[in-house]
């Protein structure tokens, strides 16, 4: 049961605001879609959200708690944060990969229980890396690599999962494959899964709440029909986009847009 | 299931297999290095007679040059091989950055200082040299870390491992710069002892050095394998170390002072031996993979094998004198470097 509620939030590398006073709140059980022009500060407030940065003002609270009064071991074992393109080092396997999700429950030397076994085993088999487990990483695809990534936030079995734009440089198969994982954690283990994300229409289908953010200021939060609207995406993008219903889901889809 | 689990099974006992061959295979090498070692020099033992010697059977001449000259000499080497190489193993890994060495953290550089400082205003040949020479440079490198540190860190935060690699870059230069300043200064007998110094002749090759050293690395090298799984997780990148719970700056300034430390004692007693760190965490990565519980120890072997060799070979190549180990080090290491970033590409 976590929840993720940001105060006066403010960030700021060197003497550039690049948050200034946000108030947001996640909601819990939900999936998130944060949307905005590039350099607008959506992957600044979801790095500072997953306590990577250090806000200059403000407070993060998860579950009601001050996250800078937690452990980072305990916020592990609530949240896990995927940055952008992450790397993995030459020769892992995609076993040992997932197993390192296991780090913020274990001590000592770290010799995997029964228990870690089993967890890692499921989060293979949830992204369908069962047959790969033995695979280099470095010798998978992109979207497999990306699977793997987020196999192991899922063996850190948190209820709280960010990812920053999880579909970049990935083909359009891959990216809906990796969305679609998403949506099935959320809808079928109750994960809260939060994410920057690019392709607007993309965001309107799978996100159930969606931020749009420009300069550092919430434009508009809410539903994806709240917020995929023409006025929105003008204030936001600045552009002049033509949104309608998509036939198949029945959200909100931008099918063109011109610069003002 | 049961098949799969068997093949998991499987797959485990072979690599643990693979681990134990890789290391013991190191460390036979090293037995081998060892015993040519100790049969190597300008005069000549045979294994026989060195087995006489080492059970006692030996004259005072031959006495004096195994376990007085001989003896803490490989053991120097196999010991400073093992120290610099698990330090560049440490700093590459944090700094996920392949090509940075403990050299890059000024410790070459502010050891060779305090040595040339020394010299210039003590003498060469003063009496006091070859007991306070290497605490002089382990202070100097010591500094030199420390003022690379409080330089890359920003107002306040931690110093991030890219702007620590710049700025020891930067900061080195600096420091080599003065070194040939002063260097102009010495007279023939203070540049020849300060020359054999910078190329990493282990000119201190006595047990009192060993004992120096060993406290050193008895510390430092089980606390290091104690963080191999957080040399694992910080290897990913610090966002990732975060997101799974590792308080990222405090491990990362635990570790470097641990790296600095290990090199810094090492130098102190062999001058500037610097292509170890370098080569050998790439030698071990190839061999070992990239986790750190079993990198680290084959990594510790490689550097050994590598400095004794180095050391056997200087000593048997130009007599008597021989070539200085660092040097030979790079002989062998360059090339060897050369031929893995060729084949990466």
């Amino acid at each position: 049961m976590s929840s993720i509620l940001t105060k006066k939030l403010t960030v700021a590398y060197e003497e550039n605001l690049v948050v200034d006073e946000l108030d947001l709140a996640l909601p819990h059980g939900k999936i998130t879609a944060i949307i905005g022009p590039n350099g607008c500060g959506k992957s600044t407030v979801l790095k500072a959200v997953g306590r990577i940065l250090q806000p200059r003002n403000g407070t993060v609270y998860l579950d009601g708690k001050d996250i800078c009064s937690l452990s980072t071991q305990e916020v592990a074992r609530k949240m896990a944060i995927l940055p952008q393109s992450p790397q993995a080092p030459a020769g892992l396997t995609v076993g040992e990969l997932v197993a390192y999700g296991r780090f913020p429950y274990q001590r000592g030397f770290g010799k995997l229980k029964p228990d870690d076994k089993k967890i890692i085993t499921w989060a293979l088999a949830m992204t369908k890396l069962t047959d790969a487990e033995f695979k280099d990483v470095a010798t998978l695809s992109g979207g497999q690599r990306q699977r793997v990534w987020i196999a192991m936030a899922l063996a850190q079995q948190t209820d709280l999962i960010l990812l920053d734009e999880p579909t970049t440089y990935l083909d359009l198969a891959y990216q809906l494959d990796v969305l679609e994982l998403l949506y099935n954690l959320n809808r079928k283990q109750g994960s809260t899964i939060v994410m920057v994300l690019h392709d607007l229409n993309l965001a309107a289908r799978f996100a159930d709440y969606m931020v749009a953010v420009c300069g550092g200021h919430i434009i508009r939060h809410g539903t994806p029909e709240e917020v995929m609207t023409a006025e929105v995406l003008r204030e936001t993008f600045h552009i002049e986009a033509k949104i309608v219903p998509e036939p198949r889901t029945g959200r909100p889809t931008c099918i063109s847009y011109d610069l003002i | 299931m049961t098949g799969r689990h068997q093949a998991n099974e499987a797959q485990k006992r072979k690599v643990a297999l693979r681990n134990l061959a890789i290391v013991t295979s190191c460390v036979a090498l090293l037995i081998l290095l060892f015993i040519v070692s100790m049969n190597t020099g300008y005069i000549k033992l045979s294994p026989l007679d060195t087995l006489r010697i080492l059970f006692g059977g030996g004259d005072d001449r031959e006495n004096l040059i195994l376990f007085d000259f001989r003896l803490p000499r490989i053991v120097l080497a196999i010991l400073i091989g093992a120290g610099l190489a698990m330090s560049g193993c440490i700093i590459q890994g944090i700094s996920q950055n392949a090509l940075a060495d403990p050299g890059l953290l000024g410790i070459n550089a502010g050891a060779g200082l305090t040595v040339i400082l020394y010299v210039l205003f003590c003498g060469a040949n003063s009496f006091l040299s070859i007991f306070t020479l290497p605490f002089l440079a382990l202070a100097g490198a010591g500094a030199a870390a420390c003022i690379i540190y409080v330089l890359a860190s920003q107002k306040g935060q931690a110093a991030a491992p890219l702007s620590l690699i710049l700025t020891g870059v930067a900061v080195q230069a600096g420091i080599s710069a003065l070194t040939t300043v002063l260097a102009v200064k010495l007279d023939d007998s203070q540049f020849e002892f300060v020359a054999a110094w910078q190329a990493g002749s282990i000119w201190g090759s006595n047990w009192q050095f060993v004992l120096a050293l060993l406290p050193w690395l008895l510390l430092l090298i089980p606390y290091v394998l104690m963080k191999a799984r957080v040399l694992d997780i910080l290897n990913l990148g610090d966002d990732i170390a975060c997101s799974l719970g590792v308080a990222v700056r405090r491990e990362q300034r635990g570790l470097l002072a641990a790296a600095v430390a290990l090199a810094a004692a090492c130098v102190a007693v062999s001058g500037g031996i610097s292509f170890v760190g370098l080569v050998a965490p790439h030698l071990a990565r190839r061999l070992a993979g990239p986790r750190h519980s079993i990198l680290l120890p084959v990594c510790a072997l490689a550097g050994a094998v590598l400095v004794s060799a180095a050391d056997t070979l200087a000593r048997a190549s130009v007599q008597p004198t021989g070539i200085p180990t660092g040097i030979m080090v790079a002989i062998i290491g360059a090339p060897y470097f050369l031929y893995l970033l060729a084949k990466s590409k």
